[in-house]
């Protein structure tokens, strides 16, 4: 049986008046059902293209996709009508976005929101969908959920925001759950409280997650595969643990150092990657983390290197992965106590 | 969000509204389930906290109060007028030269004019011209505003480029000028007038709503209703209109007022409602003539524009406070 998603090269562009912007050059990745993909990588890497190009959320033109094709249990999503697309959005793949602030509609009380997506796909009258509505914020942990359904927005707190998105996305029980930094606009208690419920909501439905992150803290316990992305390109691949004891990428040894870490006596200095992400318009020649890497040598400049499988199902598009050990880059740190421990234990 | 019979919680908001005309709800903090703080809640939407702040604006509500006496006057004068002050248009040939220019008195309140016809029956029939006017012109902008607001905004490119260079072709010309040479196409009278002003204005609504709905564009929840796999349609009219239509109404409100004094410029300049039919713009102009002998022909009339144009710009200046939601009290 096909897999429930796979992304086969996919690459999106944005064709400006300023040139072509490769915002997802060359993403590759199978996602099986139950199972949890993070995507991390600093902001202008090409995370949330790729997820909504999988939702089909961006606008064309300006954006384009060159090559590659997205399938969903076998069927290419590229290919299908604007109707079937819509079949799917929502009902199959549903999306959880950043700030809950902003994604639920003002007007609209929010049982009638998380409503609509039942009565758009599952043809359910008004009175059913309400009652499923208030079932839904029950479930996810939002008390009296018969009287806040009928709450607005604005009455909520970020946190129960957050919850009532979730579950909107949920209501039609999807195969797929995309979320696009779900816990960046909420404070720390509150992060790990949604979570939490999304652990609990996979392991009840058995849907697949997507979760999109620049917090490796965040993806640490969830994803099963973690997948680091570097001006829209993928430069490593593999399981979690993998990605995290045994990082193959200086730039993913790079977002890693740059956690606080409480283990390792480095008088409070934090260890940075150097420099700003490249514009997308005008990579570098060669690797594009090529001019912050400490490792870069002049090979690094001649080709882009590919994304190739390193060890077991982990991969790496750094020329001298397994090769070179890479330690601290930086010099204000102070040597590290055990240089094999990851993050989040 | 407009009353809309067809949602599941019509009833329930509706009470809320009236429960908010009748008795002012306490102001209490969200968010507290349960006793009077849910009740609160019940309240506590977009358009009822809207109503709560027009309310507070002493203005508005006299504004308001005036546009509902001037409505009552205008749909009722059959029941009185004629009969209590005299026909507003027809003279009875044996009397009507001792009728002529009378000063006002019990009998004719505000006087008469140079025919013997009661000014204060022509004030009252005016104002059935000027409010169905009023109205029927900004109907016609908004829908055509709105609809060319909506195309120019939600498509852009090519649609915004042609519908806003239209618009700013409509800008070009003076105002006045171009509704007397549309008139002077049409033929002058009653019903062209409103057209022409409705057919002027609708540049104004496009410019308001298209920039309302760019900015609405881009929340979050638009991409969010998209994600859940809504159709264009159902996303402009449920989640992009009801976001978009605030400063519509405060604009169509003031609107109202503009084309009222459209109207009276008009029908002053004889492009109008034409005689013997009551207008409050040709009866000042019957007035010019008797300026100085008979004052009264003018004064009400004057006084009927400019309370009920005032009081529409009043009414939209309250309305825009307190449909802002960013301004907390």
């Amino acid at each position: 049986m096909a897999p429930l998603l796979e992304v086969d090269d996919l690459h999106m562009h944005f064709f400006t008046r300023d040139g072509v912007v490769k915002a997802c050059d060359g993403v590759s990745f199978t996602l099986e059902a139950g199972r949890t993909l993070g995507v991390v990588g600093e902001s202008g890497s090409g995370k949330s293209v790729t997820a909504m190009t999988i939702m089909r959320l961006i606008p064309e033109p300006p954006g384009k996709v060159v090559s590659g094709d997205i399938r969903f249990k076998g069927e290419s999503i590229l290919t299908m009508g604007e109707k079937e697309q819509r079949k799917l959005r929502g009902d199959r793949i549903a999306m959880i976005f950043q700030d809950p602030m902003t994604s639920l509609n003002p007007v609209y009380r929010v049982g009638q929101q998380i409503a609509e997506p039942l009565r758009l796909h599952k043809g359910m009258t008004r009175k059913e969908s309400w009652a499923a509505a208030v079932e839904l914020l029950d479930r996810v942990g939002i008390p009296q959920a018969e009287e806040r359904a009928r709450n607005y927005p604005h009455e909520f707190s970020g946190g129960m925001r957050q919850r009532a998105m979730i579950a909107m996305a949920l209501a039609c029980g999807p195969d797929i759950l995309i979320a696009d930094e779900p816990t960046t606009a909420l404070d720390v208690t509150i992060q790990a409280q949604i979570l939490e419920l999304m652990q609990e909501i996979q392991q009840r439905t058995e849907s697949a997650i997507i979760m999109i992150t620049h917090d490796l803290g965040v993806v640490a316990d969830m994803a099963d595969h973690i997948m680091v992305m570097y001006a829209g390109k993928p430069v490593e691949y593999g399981p979690s643990d993998e990605v995290f004891y045994n990082p193959l990428h200086p730039y993913t040894w790079g977002l890693l150092e740059s956690l606080p870490r409480h283990d390792v006596d480095d008088k409070g200095a934090l260890c940075p990657i150097n420099g700003q992400p490249p514009s997308l318009i005008n990579l570098p020649p060669g690797c594009a983390f090529n001019p912050r890497c400490a490792y870069a040598r002049p090979e690094c400049l001649e080709a882009i290197p590919p994304l190739v499988e390193i060890e077991n199902g982990h991969s790496s598009a750094c020329l001298f992965a397994g090769d070179i050990d890479f330690i601290c880059q930086f010099e204000n740190r102070v040597k590290r106590g055990d240089a094999g421990t990851g993050v989040g234990e | 969000m407009p009353l809309d019979p067809t949602r599941p919680d019509y009833g329930r908001e509706a009470k809320a509204l009236e429960a908010l005309s009748s008795t002012a709800v306490p102001d209490q903090g969200p968010g507290m389930p349960g006793g009077p703080a849910e009740q609160a809640a019940e309240a506590r939407t977009l358009w009822g906290d809207a109503l709560r702040r027009l309310r507070k604006n002493k203005l508005a509500v006299a504004g308001l109060i005036w546009i509902i006496i001037v409505i009552l006057v205008a749909i009722t004068a059959d029941l009185w007028a004629p009969q209590w002050l005299g026909d507003p248009v027809d003279i009875d040939s044996s009397t009507a030269a001792s009728q002529r220019l009378l000063t006002p008195s019990a009998e004719h309140p505000f006087g008469t004019d140079k025919l013997g016809r009661d000014v204060a029956s022509r004030v009252v029939y005016g104002a059935r011209v000027s409010l169905i006017v009023g109205v029927l012109a900004v109907a016609i902008m908004i829908a055509i505003g709105l609809i060319m607001g909506a195309l120019a905004a939600y498509y852009g490119g090519i649609w915004d480029a042609i519908i806003m260079r239209t618009a700013d072709v409509f800008f070009a010309f003076p105002y006045i000028l171009f509704a007397i040479v549309l008139i002077a196409l049409l033929g002058p009278g009653f019903q062209n007038v409103f057209i022409a002003i409705g057919v002027l204005g609708w540049p104004s609504i496009a410019r308001v709503f298209r920039s309302s709905i760019l900015s609405v564009k881009e929340n979050e929840y638009v991409d969010a209703a998209r994600a859940m796999g809504a159709s264009t349609r159902r996303i402009l009219i449920r989640h992009i209109m009801p976001n978009a239509v605030a400063p519509i109404i405060v604009y169509a409100t003031m609107s109202v007022g503009g084309a009222i004094l459209t109207e009276a410029a008009l029908s002053f300049l004889g492009m109008g409602v034409q005689p013997p039919d009551p207008s409050w713009g040709n009866m000042l102009n019957d007035a010019q003539s008797f300026m100085l002998t008979a004052p009264w022909m003018m004064i009400y009339p004057g006084v009927a524009i400019l309370t009920t144009v005032l009081a529409f710009v009043l009414l939209g200046d309250g309305l825009r406070d307190a449909l802002d939601v960013k301004l907390k009290e």
